[in-house]
């Protein structure tokens, strides 16, 4: 029996205490039972070694640290895991990270976070992190050092390099890098000498940068998260906000608060459903004759917005007549909505303007990717909703930095700002960075392969398999740098394992080991390096959020063990290389805290600034950008501008493009294309960058049509120094500005001149001022057409809605279409179930971070598929048991089985951001001792299926087949 | 200064789980103590809602009714706390809490292997000094006597966890009602002016 | 007193019909009221005490008020 050890007790216990002493021989001293309860050991948590079974410091480098100790520091820090960017405050005593704050100033998330966001000082933990550079000898991991490991790796490179080329090495780039660590990334890639880089924006959302780039000039979400308040109705199809980009969903459950309608067209009744007005199931890979059934509607009952169309749009007439033929009968056919549902969407979306149009993975991750999000924008057109403040097409990016890496990273066929790959830009560029052109040309092995898109990553693995003869470069791919990438959200594992087995050396770079070194030793003995790099809390640099806003983040704490950052490792292996000077020519190098060189990065961004000026990242310096963060309160939340205070007149993040330089102090545009402002108030209009006419039809805008106070109030081509002379304007620029200006651009005047005067002496845009287009002559459908998919579950509509014909060399690879689908036109009859996948709002990409943070590890500890109830029963299984899921690739994931309604009968649900389990067996023995995440499962795309987009390269992820059946 | 309370919005919370990892995060609670969960009812059809639940720190609280050691108190400000060095593991506040609020830490043994009771303290500490060590290791960390309130509510993602002095999160959760305005947005309208017996008496009386 | 017990039966009866009438008198109170002072364990000092407040409970009222308006975004919106 427990005795009292207070004195201070009343009778009652003195009285209990000894009549209950009595009937038991012996007493037992509390602190010595309650030793042995024990303190729970979660699979792999940490146990505390305190008496009393007490809430311990969990991490080695905190314990013994008092919280009160040392003075508080404040770093402003945004969250490394989606493209909101929420902002927190991380406090910090000693160098040890002890609090995470909420930034309520923040006019992006105002100090709201989701379960990954308020995890996020378990970074500074980093329990399961790779914390030093390791190497497989022997089928196991062994600990190496920096040393070694740059000298080895260096080594290797260069011996593939000199046996077969540059081209015969990947670097897989990251949308986790900064913007600072993505650009030197792709200048680092070029002066080895090769196009083959990438990163994940390419399985992410390049369907919709190509789509809708060419379809009215940028690529990128128009409006943003924010704007979205001002929006009367918002349809969301193929975007789970809630758990994709959770805290997008305050300003849009405020927008609904507000009046504002919200429909959801999903294949899954998702937690973003739930919260809709309106929601509608979709077939996955539908989306193109749900849109034109949308259309048809608007056109029959007259809400298009003709003025518009007559001002602003190019080609439409072509377009509705492919419109036209979608009846609601051909509509319910292929999709399998009926009419009313279709009907009330449209209606919904034209009576409640501005209305807006967000989309995700649901529309770009298909073959059709580029179709389906050209599709959405002339829907947009036609309504008459882009340019608008609450309309727009809101595309939610993914990643932190997705967007940054997209616009200035490691891109396979373009230098930083989409400049593209031609001599003309690589002269930019070369001027830009100080060095010679003649070298860098040089540095590859041809001017053809200098200009040539590189292998994109959605398809390296048949760069190292593919018949050398049919492949577009002198060898095949013998390295592979997984830098900042996972490897499982690439489609066909099962193949990807097959060619890391033929691959001479794979390295890794990250702070965690990531299923590629589990996949990698599971398959090979040796040849592969895990080189630890730390996360964005570790360094400082800028991001860049969905809505174009770049926000600067402070560095929280020193890099953790012997992590390094990337631009730090990458600066080490130039100098390994030969060519560290001609890296950083016009960026100093600083020695870091344990001595090594480190680039700087305000130096970085301010290299940045000189040179891209195509998307306007000029004008957002170090210094403008560090005075945004420290004065968040001064911004508005719905337009996201300064009323008085150091910003003064200028938006949030300055969202590019901010043409010119920092000295034109542009305020950045909150809102694309918007004609209701002056340029130099964030204002715009659609980009002339098609030619000024197609088939005796203008492409520019129609008269009256421009941007409010633009002295050309029609349209006009874009800006060059000709252009200037003929408009009179010339002598407005400088005499060092002429020297610069002269025979250049707007995009390739180093002094900015020529955007000085167009847009501050002349409030014109120095892209011109054209139509959008709703045709695209040179994309494989110029009028968006339904395609089945690759694997449909409708070999009668694959008859009547085949895919492309098979490209021989696209993207350096043979790619196939016709050929495929008419090998499995038929498979359907074997795997009847469409399998797709999606996010969950705890994990994030290919999930080893997160699922090494035992905060979000324990609220999703399995894998799982959702299953309808029906397809459950006829398989035989139960909720929470195990199944297979197979698909046509005849790799199988064992699952738990989460029997729903949420998924409609013929379709399986599967998130993707689980890996370390390969086909039933869990991989925990192939990951570095100490190393491996906490929650292991199947990688979904182990399992699937060939299919790719036939302008981006954008794998199939979205649409395939599988069956199911009891483990 | 009334009450603190908890209040969740269900039609703003779209089950992220920011609040479960924020009070993780800021008192590092260990695996197999939710101090905070979200529960969910029809999940994956029409209807589906979610709710963040933890300590309600009730005015008349079973836990404090029960306990053997009596190791409760309850503050000035209504939040309910308890002293771990008192406590004796036994489990009968977890019997009688509704809301299932106090939490052990997992043993090894499959039973009785139950440690000290942990729960939400509204980010309030426990009875040892506060803001030092011993307490954020027995409690975690004491918001409320920096002038902070608790995190789960303050990182909520879409703001659908308020928590504060009670008639501070009433006014916040009122302006909302009065926006939404009528019918399902309004949480509970159905209840308070439409559904059920209402709806069928009118029904009776020849209204619609 | 008598010396049968049982004549002392009408006396006890009489006792208990009395105290049964008696026993409305006695009535359990409709309103909650927490009773302080069974707690045994360690004492505990409010937030405003021994904090940055130093005692000052009007001024952490006040903070705790102003803080809560984070709460809610209509506080930074129109």
């Amino acid at each position: 029996m427990l005795t009292k050890k207070s004195a201070a007790t009343a009778g009652s216990a003195r009285r209990l205490r000894g009549a209950a002493a009595r009937p038991l021989g012996q007493t037992m001293d509390r602190r010595a039972f309650l030793k042995r309860s024990g303190l729970g050991v979660g699979a792999g948590a940490i146990v505390t070694q305190l008496p009393y079974n007490l809430i311990g410091a969990a991490d080695a480098a905190a314990a013994g640290v008092s919280r009160s100790d040392g003075p508080a520091e404040v770093r402003r820090t945004v969250c490394t895991h989606c493209s909101v960017g929420c902002s927190t405050d991380a406090i910090v005593r000693n160098g040890v990270w002890v609090h995470q704050e909420p930034v309520f100033d923040s006019p992006i998330n105002l100090g709201a976070h989701c379960a990954k966001g308020a995890a996020l000082r378990e970074h500074g933990h980093g329990e399961h992190r790779l914390k030093y550079p390791m190497k497989l000898v022997d089928g196991k991991y062994q600990r190496m050092s920096w040393e070694q490991a740059l000298n080895e790796v260096g080594d290797r490179l260069l011996r593939i390099r000199e046996e077969s080329g540059p081209d015969a090495v990947y670097w897989i780039g990251s949308s986790k890098h900064n913007n600072e660590q993505a650009y030197l990334l792709r200048k680092f890639v070029s002066f080895w000498g090769t196009n083959n880089c990438d990163h994940q924006a390419r399985i992410c959302h390049s369907t919709t940068v190509a789509g809708v780039a060419n379809t009215w000039g940028y690529g990128a979400m128009t409006n943003s998260y924010n704007d979205m308040q001002f929006s009367k109705a918002a349809l969301y199809i193929g975007s789970n906000a809630a758990e994709a980009h959770p805290v997008s969903m305050l300003h849009m459950l405020h927008a609904k608060e507000n009046g504002c309608k919200m429909v959801v067209v999903d294949p899954r009744f998702t937690r973003t459903a739930a919260k809709a007005h309106q929601y509608v199931r979709i077939r996955s890979g539908t989306d193109i004759p749900f849109i034109w059934g949308m259309l048809y509607h608007i056109f029959k009952n007259g809400w298009e917005d003709q003025k518009y169309i007559d001002d602003r749009v190019f080609g439409l007439e072509k377009v509705k007549e492919e419109i036209m033929t979608w009846t609601p009968e051909r509509v319910q056919e292929v999709t399998g909505i009926p009419e009313d549902q279709v009907f009330k969407v449209a209606e919904t979306l034209a009576m409640n303007r501005p209305s807006t149009v967000v989309w995700c993975m649901g529309q770009t991750q298909h073959t059709v990717g580029n179709a389906n999000v050209r599709a959405m924008c002339i829907l947009q057109l036609v309504l008459g909703n882009v340019g608008v403040s609450g309309g727009g097409t809101n595309i939610f990016r993914g990643h932190d930095n997705v967007q940054g890496a997209t616009d200035v990273g490691p891109n396979p066929d373009s230098l930083p700002g989409y400049y593209g790959l031609a001599a003309g830009s690589w002269k930019h560029w070369c001027k830009v960075w100080g060095v010679d052109y003649e070298w860098v040309k040089a540095r590859y092995a041809s001017e053809e392969l200098m200009t040539k898109s590189g292998i994109t990553v959605s398809r390296w693995i048949d760069g190292v398999t593919e018949n050398k003869e049919l492949i577009d470069q002198p060898s095949n791919l013998r390295a592979v740098v997984y830098w900042g990438h996972a490897p499982n959200s690439q489609t066909r594992g099962a193949e990807m394992v097959e060619a890391m087995k033929q691959l001479d050396t794979l390295v890794v770079i990250d702070p965690y080991p990531s299923a590629t070194a589990s996949m990698a030793a599971m398959v090979r003995k040796d040849g592969v390096y895990l080189l630890p790099a730390c996360t964005q809390f570790e360094t400082t640099g800028s991001c860049t959020a969905s809505n174009r806003s770049i926000q600067w983040r402070e560095k929280v704490i020193e890099p953790l063990f012997e992590s390094k950052p990337d631009h730090t490792i990458m600066y080490a292996f130039a100098k390994k290389f030969g060519w560290a000077d001609e890296l950083v020519k016009n960026i100093k190098v600083d020695k870091d805290a344990q001595g090594w060189d480190e680039p700087n990065i305000e130096d970085i961004l301010r290299e940045i600034n000189r040179g891209t000026w195509t998307i306007g990242y000029s004008g957002q310096s170090p210094e403008r950008l560090k005075l945004h963060m420290k004065n968040m309160h001064t911004f508005d939340v719905r337009t996201l501008k300064a009323a008085g205070g150091p910003c003064d007149g200028e938006y949030f993040g300055l969202p590019w493009p901010c043409y010119g330089n920092p000295e034109m102090k542009h305020p950045g545009t909150p809102n694309l294309y918007d004609t209701s402002k002056h340029v130099m108030d964030g204002g715009g209009n659609f980009r002339a960058n098609f030619g000024v006419e197609k088939d005796g039809v203008s492409l520019l805008a129609a008269e009256g049509s421009a941007s409010k106070g633009a002295d050309l109030q029609m349209g006009y081509p874009e800006f060059d120094d000709v252009l200037l002379k003929k408009l009179g304007w010339w002598d407005e620029l400088t005499d060092a500005e002429k020297q610069a200006a002269e025979g250049k651009n707007w995009k390739t005047d180093l002094s900015g001149g020529i955007i000085r005067v167009a847009m501050k002496n002349h409030g014109c845009h120095p892209f011109g001022n054209a139509r959008a287009r709703a045709l695209v002559w040179n994309f494989p459908d110029p009028v968006p057409l339904h395609r089945e998919p690759i694997y449909s579950p409708r070999p009668d509509l694959v008859e009547k809605y085949p895919t492309h014909d098979d490209k021989m060399k696209f993207w350096r690879l043979p790619t196939l279409y016709k050929s495929m689908q008419d090998k499995v036109k038929n498979i359907s009859s074997e795997y009847p179930l469409i399998m797709t996948s999606g996010r969950l709002v705890e994990y994030e990409g290919g999930g080893e971070e997160t699922r090494s943070n035992p905060w979000l590890a324990e609220l999703q500890q399995e894998m799982f598929a959702e299953v309808n109830p029906k397809d459950a029963n006829d398989a035989g299984f139960r909720n929470g048991e195990y199944i297979w899921v197979e698909s046509p690739t005849k790799a199988r994931l064992k699952v738990r089985a989460q029997v729903t309604q949420r998924v409609a009968p013929g379709t399986v649900f599967l998130p993707f951001h689980f890996s370390g389990w390969w086909q039933g067996q869990d991989m925990l023995k192939y990951y570095p001792d100490g190393a491996a995440p906490i929650v292991r499962g199947e990688a979904v795309n182990t399992a699937t299926t060939y299919g790719y987009d036939p302008v981006t390269m954008m794998q199939e992820t979205k649409t395939t087949l599988c069956r199911v059946s009891k483990a | 200064m009334g009450r603190m309370k908890f209040l969740c919005d269900a039609e703003r919370c779209i089950e992220c789980n920011g609040c479960v990892t924020a009070c993780k995060n800021e008192h590092e609670v260990p695996w197999g103590v939710n101090r905070r969960r979200v529960v969910t009812m029809n999940d994956g059809v029409p209807g589906e809602r979610s709710i963040s639940v933890a300590c309600m720190h009730c005015s008349d609280a079973p836990c404090m009714a029960v306990c053997p050691t009596d190791c409760f108190y309850k503050t000035e400000d209504g939040v309910v706390l308890h002293d771990k060095d008192k406590c004796i593991g036994c489990g009968y506040c977890f019997f009688a809490c509704p809301f299932g609020a106090p939490q052990f830490p997992n043993g090894q043994a499959a039973f009785g292997a139950r440690g000290k009771m942990d729960k939400c303290t509204f980010c309030a500490g426990g009875p040892e000094e506060t803001g030092s060590q011993a307490e954020y290791d027995k409690y975690g960390s004491n918001r409320l006597a920096q002038g902070k309130l608790p995190l789960c509510a303050e990182m909520c993602s879409t703001k659908a966890l308020l928590a504060g002095d009670a008639n501070v999160v009433a006014d916040i959760f009122r302006e909302r009602v009065l926006r939404r305005g009528t019918g399902a947005e309004v949480w509970g309208w159905d209840a308070a002016y439409g559904g059920g017996e209402q709806k069928r008496e009118r029904k009776r009386e020849g209204q619609s | 007193m008598s010396r049968h017990p049982l004549k002392r039966l009408p006396v006890l009866v009489l006792a208990g019909v009395l105290s049964a009438g008696l026993s409305a008198c006695g009535e359990v109170p409709q309103v909650t009221v927490y009773e302080q002072g069974q707690y045994r364990g360690k004492t505990d000092t409010r937030p405003w005490e021994d904090s940055e407040f130093k005692g000052d409970r009007a001024a952490w009222e006040k903070a705790l008020k102003q803080r809560a308006r984070n709460q809610s975004e209509y506080n930074r919106i129109q």
